[in-house]
């Protein structure tokens, strides 16, 4: 049998005997809520500390949410990037900046972390065989300023880098240009999928041997433009208690709270790994995806979508389906989605084979784009650093949820292997699937 | 030449209270200096705030190490080589000399902005609403070997634009020259007596290449020759990985000899200059043009 090129699935790899590479995560860099780096982050994520504040930009009458995850030790709110404050350790010049929106910032930054992390020379970053893929929305603040003066000022008086700076594939412009990547690069828009799907995408691209090595970034700017628009579709929490507005699978829970920042994931092949003698977070061993088909913006009642992502996933990992240890579920504690995925998990799993389960949205906030690849690489702290991290503000289990092990504390166990799921609108739904190391 | 004190004006568009403010929210990266003026630009429309405003601009966007630059005055500064000044930060300049001086500059017109003083002249006539002055025009390293007979290893010009009565040439030294290897061992230095020849070369160029008012036949590129200069003072020395920028004016013209005045500069400062450089030369016979 003659496959066409393109055609070649996993199995059919499989079934013919193609040697396909096995695909490692050897760096991470975290710019989020809950830390900007790898110990920041896992000290919140062992003890249960979130990153939710009484957010200042939300504070005006007008505003119905009050309450935002947003990154610490970055002040992104001018519109000026050389106003900007952020770590002297990523000084950079203006002309860098110049076509920067916040959350592009945030992806540079982690992208920097990720790069040290991995122990990656320039040589490694750069070459044909190197490529990043992205995740973002863009920067609406950036876009609605831009459009403003160019309505109140006239076409030809706005900032010529305006455009580059903040429509989707923002991200991608300024790190390929950046960091001088020559591999393959493109963006994500699949809104709370995104990166999940930049994740799934670049660990093909290594798997079947096309690219050494991807950086996937994941990124969201957190200001009053990226937040309140999600407020009229009844979508957040309008709570103003820090403490207990991010509250997944709680019977009261009753949105969520929105997050911003930059992750960056170096995947590598198993040969770059061996060249390099590079230390390994985990393994990425299957992924699956599928969609609703129902609603725009809602999830299906059954979690449909999700529930074929996760099937598939375990079929694409050859994986009976009681060998996942640990669920970094999805659960943004909004009231449809969060039953949606409980409903899906209890059909996957089944009564008796539930994994621990946990959506550690409760502790960074929900970051859309971000928040795919910001739970991989959460699960795989979990690896390093020999940890489960546990569900937070759970007072009162959401009834339909019985019978799921949803761990209320983190756990001081290494799992092996882990399920990470995503859903963005439009019923985008991605399942990951990582094996310890 | 005109010794009456005159403030030449133009008529601008006044700011609102609204617009002021806008005005100087743009130039808040600017110093004082540059915002009063072009706040007092927009009042009294006085061309003499001009420099100042423009200049002012131009140094907001530079790097801090290459502003000093700028201070010196010196307008055959390139944009590109001299000021690290790419064309996006060329159009954020735009943008800004549009909004504070109430201009609007088509993307054509900005081809062919070198130099500092070429942004200076251009403004100035948008402002005035004059045409710009003819702009030099730009001779590749190919265009200067099809028109003078000097050439590798004894051609030292990389590229020549020439104005009405000037011509600017520069010359990378590249430190692979053949003579560098005795001028001296271990030190490689750029002859004073090459500096000369550079600048007789670009002479040469400017004398084949225009028609000069006496010339009422073309000069033939093979009959000049340096006969003296008068006076020559190098004050800087010149080595590898630098640029000479170097610029001739014409002096004096009548056959059989023509006199220039020259100079060098490297990133501003001024490496030699010389004066009264005389060539003969003689014009293409019918002859000539036959063989």
């Amino acid at each position: 049998m003659c496959l066409p090129v393109g055609m070649v699935s996993s199995d059919h790899c499989r079934l013919i005997g193609l040697l396909m590479s096995r695909v490692f995560v050897t760096g991470l860099g975290f710019i989020s809520s809950i830390g900007n780096d790898e110990d920041t982050v896992v000290d919140h994520l062992r003890k249960l500390k979130h990153g939710i504040e009484l957010f200042e930009p939300l504070q005006v009458p007008e505003s119905p949410v009050k309450l935002a995850a947003p990154v610490k030790d970055f002040d992104v709110e001018s519109y000026d990037p050389e106003d900007w404050i952020y770590p002297s350790k990523y000084r950079l010049r203006r002309e860098i900046l110049r076509s920067f929106s916040p959350h592009v910032l945030y992806a540079y930054c982690s992208m920097k972390q990720a790069i040290e992390n991995a122990g990656l020379e320039a040589s490694d970053v750069s070459n044909i065989d190197t490529g990043i893929y992205t995740a973002s929305a863009g920067s609406s603040r950036f876009l609605h300023k831009s459009l403003e003066k160019m309505y109140n000022r006239g076409i030809m008086r706005c900032n010529p880098l305006n455009i580059v700076s903040s429509v989707a594939g923002t991200v991608s412009f300024n790190l390929v240009s950046n960091y001088q990547i020559q591999g393959v690069s493109t963006g994500f828009a699949s809104a709370c999928a995104s990166s999940g799907h930049a994740l799934g995408f670049a660990f093909e691209e290594i798997r079947r041997g096309k690219q050494k090595r991807m950086f996937v970034v994941g990124a969201e700017d957190c200001n009053f433009d990226s937040i309140v628009p999600f407020a009229v579709m009844r979508a957040l929490s309008l709570s103003t208690d820090p403490d207990s507005a991010a509250r997944p699978f709680d019977k009261n829970r009753q949105g969520f709270v929105s997050s911003g920042g930059g992750v960056t994931m170096v995947l590598e092949s198993e040969e770059e790994v061996a060249r390099r003698g590079a230390t390994v977070y985990g393994e990425i061993v299957g992924w699956g995806q599928a969609s609703d088909g129902y609603n725009v913006a809602i999830s299906h009642p059954d979690g449909r979508g999700l529930q074929n992502a996760m099937k598939l996933a375990l079929k694409d990992a050859e994986l009976p389906v009681d060998k996942i240890d640990y669920l970094n579920a999805h659960a943004p504690s909004t009231p449809i989605g969060d039953l949606s995925e409980v409903v899906a998990m209890k059909e996957v799993f089944g009564p008796n084979t539930s994994p621990m389960i946990s959506s550690t949205k409760a502790l960074t906030g929900h970051g859309l784009s971000l928040s795919s690849i910001l739970e991989s690489g959460i699960c795989m702290l979990a690896y390093k650093h020999g940890f489960v991290p546990g569900s937070a503000n759970i007072d009162e289990l959401m009834k339909e949820a019985e019978g799921l092990n949803i761990i209320r504390e983190s756990l001081d166990r290494k799992p092996e292997y882990i399920m990470s799921n995503s859903s963005g609108f439009g019923g985008a739904n991605i399942s990951l699937i990582f094996r310890s190391c | 030449m005109n010794s009456r004190i005159e403030i030449e004006t133009v008529t601008v568009a006044p700011l609102s209270e609204e617009e002021r403010a806008e005005l100087a929210d743009s130039l808040k990266r600017c110093s004082e200096g540059t915002r009063d003026a072009a706040f007092q630009f927009r009042e009294t429309g006085q061309l003499i705030l001009l420099p100042v405003i423009i200049l002012g601009i131009i140094e907001r966007f530079l790097e801090p190490e290459i502003r000093p630059k700028l201070k010196e005055g010196d307008g055959s500064l390139k944009l590109i080589d001299d000021l690290g000044i790419d064309s996006l930060t060329m159009m954020e300049i735009i943008v800004l000399v549009e909004e504070s001086l109430d201009l609007s500059i088509d993307n054509e017109e900005l081809r062919d902005l070198r130099t500092l003083d070429d942004v200076r002249i251009f403004l100035d006539a948008k402002i005035r609403n004059i045409p710009v002055p003819e702009k030099n025009k730009h001779y590749s390293v190919e265009a200067i070997l099809a028109a003078i007979p000097h050439h590798v290893p004894f051609l030292f010009l990389n590229e020549v634009s020439l104005g009405k009565e000037e011509a600017i040439g520069s010359y990378t030294i590249s430190g692979l020259e053949d003579f560098l290897k005795g001028h001296f061992p271990d030190n490689p230095v750029f002859p004073a007596s090459i500096m000369l020849e550079a600048l007789g070369q670009l002479a040469v160029f400017y004398l084949v290449t225009t028609q000069t008012s006496d010339a009422r036949q073309p000069v033939d590129p093979k009959k000049i020759f340096f006969t003296g200069c008068e006076a020559i003072r190098c004050q800087r020395i010149c080595v590898p990985g630098e640029t000479l920028s170097l610029s001739i004016k014409p002096r004096a013209f009548r056959h059989p000899i023509a006199k220039f005045e020259g100079k060098i500069t490297v990133g501003g400062e001024t490496a030699a200059w010389a004066e009264d450089i005389s060539l003969t030369f003689d014009w293409a016979s019918e002859s000539d043009n036959s063989e």
